[in-house]
This record gives structure tokens, sequence and C-alpha cells, in this order.
């Protein structure tokens, strides 16, 4: 195992860690966005204060994914800048208008109109966001992206990236996010002591749960017809994971059943995660299939151990501070505290 | 019709991806600056709270601190839009570069990470926490912010002096991050960007709070909140001074023809004068109307009146930046920084024989007009950083032109970026006066 493949662990968890994290806070604005004409003001504030001391940080996970691929592997860095020119840039523009709602609706103190406006750009961003990402997403996955040259027309730049694949797992992603946020959301009631709000979220979570477990058999066959060299590779290396996310799906679900919340939660993100690690496991050692594998991408090994050293200092700092921050306002102690 | 789209839309990345890159980023620096700044501000405040357990102190940190949520997060907005552009508008620049100096990348990573998880703690913790401990979870905001500006900027000093590798048959090899990211123009770039930093935020600070002494001169909310901007400010300027001859000689050894374009210094000669103020004209290569002062140029870049300074002549014709620009945006940047040191010597006198801020109203004024001015300093400084580089990318070893990308439709991603950039502006500013036009009684009895 060489510099390039921990440099590449390191990325997936940060990647998962974006997904369950980040796809929590985008999926509770896009709650907000499907149930926008029947939620009352107290299941909105429900949302708005669950994200509000954690999504800045969460977001950086996605900065952080991004600088690891520009500096260890440069060169799919660059190519995926010219393949996934469109979607990216749809993604940035989601970033802004979520990022930007969020804080306007929060601190600008406008009248209560502005405040809706804020609420609805948020919600359409919190949607538009991990529909283009996740699209990207499923674009490198099939395995079909072309790295456009210098006779490429404009149209294989704007178009080039689209297979039903990508459209999948633009929507797929979507309802990874809704589901986690409503595993995460039900503990946030439970833990405030909120039986109204209980209530729903633990109806949310088993239905789109049960519509996740539906899409996510439709997406292995889509996998398997779309994206053959992704396919071998469940076959040979990723099952393990496939049964993982199973498992952990079947199991949030009974936890959310039985409302034993903070178990429900870890048994989401595990599914999330397994999915993650499955694809890239499958996958590897392709960073970009078919043309780009690690080994042409990677950055010379010295440079990787630099930055493996300099990750793991920054580690140091990062985590002790990372679980302060949960704690402090994540944890059930001093919610119930807080609460009374 | 296909191949007439192709021709149109191949026919010129370059521009519209620098204007959208100069655009994006020159917004950016503005909030950073506040992200590097604030910080600064907010832990004073919250400490004199400490030590002499006065409300207003404490309401004034927490204020700053609600003003500081809206300009960070909208500056992690604009930061990631700059990190995923590197990709987007210049894939050529990042997949040959990205192994040399993507490793301050990286690091900045960590220490936007870090302020945004204690701008997270620090904003919703004021109830949570014990007081002191909240205090001290603010160090770590500034201190990233700091960091993060540091990381940032030696990456852009690489481009201006890059090291840290060799070029063998066209390909790069021993390559050493650390030389890369400790570059000949680092020390000087950083420590200007920093300094400048500081004084964008203690200027606008004080800028803000002398408009509302100038409308209510008894506000000792204000009065106190103006002292801290100001002083801020005022510190840095003689340092500011220092650190930008420093930067002046930097550029004079690693990039002569910057620093020839920077002086509208056409001809090369020993005893080159300073010009101040001047138009140069590229065509009739030479610098008209300016004052001249004899061998100053020569003295303040090399130490020595009879140093022989580079002209722009002396350079082929593909490897200058434009003159025009650079020379005006230089002139703005010392023009500003001289009526900074002028204000900061008028305080001083002041300060020694009557022991207070000169009370005039029009020190209000000029404090006032300084706020958007230091804006304009630090972008102008930028300006000739960054145009003065042209045409490279990496000075010496790839042009811009090289490294844009081949995507169409970069005209309109512009025209789109400009928009909305234009709507994220103005609902900030909007959400920041509404901020400050809270009534402070109510907010003192409120939490």
């Amino acid at each position: 195992m060489g510099p390039d493949d921990l440099l590449l662990i390191v990325m997936l968890i940060a990647l998962t860690l974006y997904a369950v994290l980040g796809g929590a806070d985008f999926g509770a604005g896009i709650w907000e966005f499907t149930t926008a004409l029947q939620a009352t003001d107290r299941e909105r504030q429900h949302i708005y204060k669950a994200i509000g001391p954690v999504w800045e940080a969460n977001h950086v996970w996605l900065v952080f994914v991004l600088m690891i691929l520009m500096n260890g592997f440069p060169k799919a860095f660059a190519a995926l800048g010219l393949t996934l020119w469109l979607p990216l840039l749809l993604t940035l523009v989601g970033i802004i208008f979520r990022g930007g709602a969020y804080i306007f609706r929060s601190y600008g103190g406008g009248p209560k109109r502005e405040l809706l406006l804020w609420e609805a750009i948020f919600a359409v961003a919190s949607t538009g966001t991990p529909l283009f990402l996740g699209a990207a997403a499923g674009a490198i996955a099939s395995g079909k992206l072309k790295i456009p040259t210098e006779n490429s027309l404009p149209s294989e730049f704007v178009l080039g990236w689209i297979s039903p694949l990508a459209v999948f797992t633009g929507f797929y992603s979507i309802g990874m996010c809704a589901y986690l946020a409503a595993v995460f959301l039900t503990r946030e009631a439970r833990v405030i002591g909120d039986e109204h709000l209980t209530t729903i979220w633990r109806q949310r979570s088993l239905s789109t749960g049960l519509w996740m477990g539906v899409l996510s058999f439709g997406g292995l066959v889509m996998v398997a017809i779309e994206a053959p060299h992704l396919a071998e590779g469940f076959v040979t290396r990723g099952w393990p994971l496939v049964i993982i996310s199973l498992v952990c799906g079947i199991g949030s679900l009974i936890e959310v059943w039985r409302l034993n919340c903070s178990r429900a939660v870890i048994a989401a993100s595990g599914a999330v995660t397994a999915v993650i690690w499955g694809w890239g496991i499958s996958q590897y050692p392709a960073i970009i299939p078919p043309s780009i594998t690690t080994a042409q991408a990677k950055a010379p090994d010295g440079v990787l151990w630099m930055m493996l050293i300099v990750i793991l200092t920054g580690g140091v700092f990062l985590l002790p501070a990372l679980g302060y921050l949960f704690m402090l306002f994540k944890g059930e102690q001093l919610d119930r505290k807080v609460a009374n | 019709m296909t191949g007439l789209l192709a021709d149109l839309t191949t026919a010129n990345q370059l521009l519209p991806a620098r204007l959208q890159m100069a655009f994006t980023l020159g917004f950016h620096i503005i909030l950073a600056c506040y992200g590097v700044g604030l910080p600064v501000l907010m832990l004073v405040a919250e400490w004199r709270f400490l030590q002499t357990g006065d409300r207003l102190w404490q309401k004034l940190a927490q204020r700053w601190s609600r003003s500081f949520a809206v300009l960070f997060a909208v500056g992690a907005v604009s930061g990631t839009v700059l990190s995923f552009e590197l990709g987007l508008l210049w894939p050529e620049f990042m997949g040959r570069w990205g192994a040399v100096i993507g490793l301050p990348f990286t690091m900045e990573g960590f220490a936007f990470f870090l302020e945004a998880i204690f701008a997270g703690i620090y904003l919703y913790g004021w109830d949570r926490l014990p007081k002191r401990v909240h205090w001290l979870t603010g160090w770590p905001i500034a201190i990233s912010g700091f960091l993060s500006a540091f990381f940032v900027v030696t990456a852009n000093a690489w481009m201006n002096a890059p090291a840290g590798f060799r070029i063998v048959d066209g390909k790069i090899v021993d390559i050493n991050p650390l030389a890369a990211m400790f570059n000949v123009a680092s020390g000087a770039q950083v420590t200007h960007m920093i300094v400048a930093a500081y004084m964008v935020t203690g200027f606008s600070v004080a800028a803000f709070y002398a408009f509302c002494l100038l409308r209510d001169p008894q506000n000792e909310y204000c009065r106190r909140a103006f002292t801290l901007g100001l002083l801020l400010g005022l510190v840095f300027v003689p340092v500011q001074m220092v650190v930008g001859d420093w930067s002046a000689k930097v550029v004079a050894k690693s990039q002569p023809v910057k620093l020839a374009a920077m002086e509208g210094q056409f001809q090369t000669e020993r005893h080159a004068p300073l010009r101040i103020g001047g138009i140069p004209d590229p065509v009739t290569r030479e610098t008209r109307y300016a004052i001249e002062i004899p061998g100053a140029l020569s003295f303040l870049s090399y130490a020595d009146f009879n140093a022989e300074v580079k002209g722009l002549n002396d350079f082929p014709d593909n490897e200058k930046p434009p003159v025009i620009v650079v020379h005006m945006a230089f002139q703005v940047m010392v023009g500003i920084g001289s009526m900074m040191g002028l204000l900061a010597a008028g305080c001083l006198v002041n300060y020694v024989r009557f022991r207070s801020w000169p009370k005039s109203k029009w020190f209000l004024r000029t404090v006032v007009l300084m706020g958007p001015l230091s804006i304009v300093a630090m972008e102008a400084g930028w300006i000739v950083t960054e145009v003065g580089r042209q045409p490279w990318i990496v000075h010496g070893y790839m042009r811009t032109a090289d490294a844009v990308t081949r995507a169409p439709g970069v005209w309109s991603v512009f025209a789109g970026t400009m928009s909305i950039y234009l709507l994220l502006g103005i609902a900030t500013i909007t959400s920041l006066s509404r901020l400050a036009k809270v009534p402070l009684q109510e907010d003192l009895h409120g939490t």
C-alpha cells in the first residue's frame, strides 16, 4: 500500500463525512422544499435550529476533498474541471444560494415576506446541490467520461457527462440526503422531547427509508447495465459493502420504528457510508474511469508523504475540535438541560 | 451551425476567465480580510468585558460576532467558489503544477475547517459556555484566520517566484513542496496581505462608527467601537510602510519587469527616479506628468542611489504586463497608504498634546472616508500583484493563455456570476445594516 492508497482512504473518509453530515444538512432543506405548503412554523424552526451551529463545518469537508484531489491527484482534478464543467458550475450555484439564503434568513432580520423568500431559496438550493453533485459522481462512476480535447465541440463539454446513471445518482443522492435528514431530525426531536415532531419525522424516515431501499436495488441493476466495469468490481470486491449497506439500511428502519434514535442515526450513516465505500472500492484503481487511474494522476510519492504528514498533524487539531463542536450542540445531556 | 458556435466560443476564453477569476477573488478578499481581522476585535472587546464586567463591552463583542457570522458565511461560500474555479477555469495550471503548490491549499483546508468549527462554537456558545471558556474559543478563530491567509498567500507568492522543483526534458522533477511554499516572495507578500487585512478591518469598523458618532457624538457604545477599530487600523500603518518597502525590494529582485511596470520605468537607467502619479504611454514609451524624485527608485529598490533599475524596454513585448493598469493601481495603493500615514501622524501628535482623539468633525469625516479607501487600496495592491505578473500564471514557466480551460460559455458564466454576486453583495450589506440598526437598549436586555 503506497502513499497514494493512504491518501485515497483519507479522501474517501472525508467524502463519507461530507455525504453523511453535509448530506443531512442538505436533506433538511429538501424536506423544507417538499413540505413547503403544509409545514408549520414550529416544524421549520426545528429544521433551522438543527443545522445552525454545524452546517458550515460540515460544508468544509467538500473543500477538503477538493484540495486533497488537487494536491495529490492533480491530473484528475484538472480532468474533472474539464469533463464536469456544467454539473460543477451548477453545484456551485447551489452552494452559493444555499449558504447565502441560510445566513440571510437567520441574520438578515428582514420582514416576514423576505424571510419566506430566503427560505424558499434555501429549500430549492438544498435540493439542487445534491442533485448536481450526485449527478457528477454518477458521471464518474458510469465509466464513460471522455476528457475533452482541443478538437472537442462545445456540446461535448456541456452535455458529454450526461448518462442514465448520472441522472439516476443525481436523484438517488437527493433521496439519500432526505433520508439522513429525516433520521437525524427524528433524533433531534426526541432529544428535545417534542412528541409531535418525533411522530412526523419518524413517519418520514420510515417512508423515505423504504423508498431508498427500492431505489438502491434499482441502482444495482442500473450499474449492472450501464457500468459493466463497476459492476465487475462490485462482484469481485465490493459485494461485502452491499451487504453491509443492506443490513444497516434495514437496521436503521427497525431502530427508527422502535425510536432507538441514536442507533438509527448510526445505522443510517452506516448505510450511506457503505454505498460510498462500495463505489470507491469497486472502482479502484481507476479514479476517472476509463481513462485515468490513480497511478497516472498522482503526484510524486514525496509530495504524497508530505501531504499525509500535514493531514495527520492537522487531524490532531481538527478532530478534537470537531468532537467538541458536536458534543456541545448535538450531545443529548446538554440539549436536555437547555430544553428544560 | 455547430462550427460557427465552436469558433465563437473557443475564440477567446482567456479574457472572460481572467475577469471571472479577478472578480470572484476581488469579492472574496474583502470578506477574507474581515475573517482575519474581526475575530481580533471581538476578542479584545470580550476581554475588556471579562476585565471590567461592563455589559456594554459584551454587547459589542456579541454584535460584532453576528456581523462576523454573516461575513464569514458569505466568505466561506465565495471561497468554495474559488476552490472549484481553480479546476474549472485553470485546469492546465492545476494539472501541471498541483503537485508542486497544492500543499498550502491542503493546509489552508485545515485552517478554514478550524475557523468554521470555532466560529460555530463561538457564535452559538454565548449562553452555553462559561464566560472565560467562551472567550478562549474565540482564539482559534483569530489564529486560524491568520493561518488561512498565510497559507493561501504563499501559494500566490509561488506563482510570482516559483521554486521547489526542477524541469528536466519538460518534466517537473525534484518537487519540494516546502521550498515551493517558502519561496523568495512569500515572506513579504504574506506579511503585506495579513497586515492589510487587519487595516481593512480596522478602518472599515472605525468608518462605520465614525459615521455613527457624527450623528450621535455622545454615544458611548459607538465611541468604544470606534476607538478599537481605529487603533487596529492605525497601529498597522507604520508597519505596512516598512513591509511595503520590503515587498518592493523583493519584487525588484524576483520580478524586475513588474517593478518597471509599477513605476512606469521604460528606460533602463542608473539613478532612476521615483515617480509620483503620471500616466505611462506604452506607444511613446515614457511616463508623463509624474512628479519625479531623482534617484529615489534606485535607492528604494536596491538601497543605492546609483543602482541600475531595469526598464520595460529591456523586456520582449510578449513578457510585459499591461503597464498602465499596473502603474495606476500602484499609485492608488501608495497614495491611500500615504493618506493613512498622515492620519496616523496627526492622531499621534494630537494624542501627545491632548491625550485624546482630535475633536474636529473633519477628523471623523476623514475616518469615514478611510473605510472604503482602505478596501480600494487593498484591491489596488492585488491588481498590482496579479496584473503585474501577466502574461504569466507561473512566472517564467507557464503563460496564463496556456492554463485556461477550453470549455465553452465562459462569458455567460461570467455574466451569471456578476448577477449572482451582485445579489449576494446587496443581501450582505442589507443584513449588516439591519444588524446594526437593532436598538441597543432592546439588545442589552435581551440575550
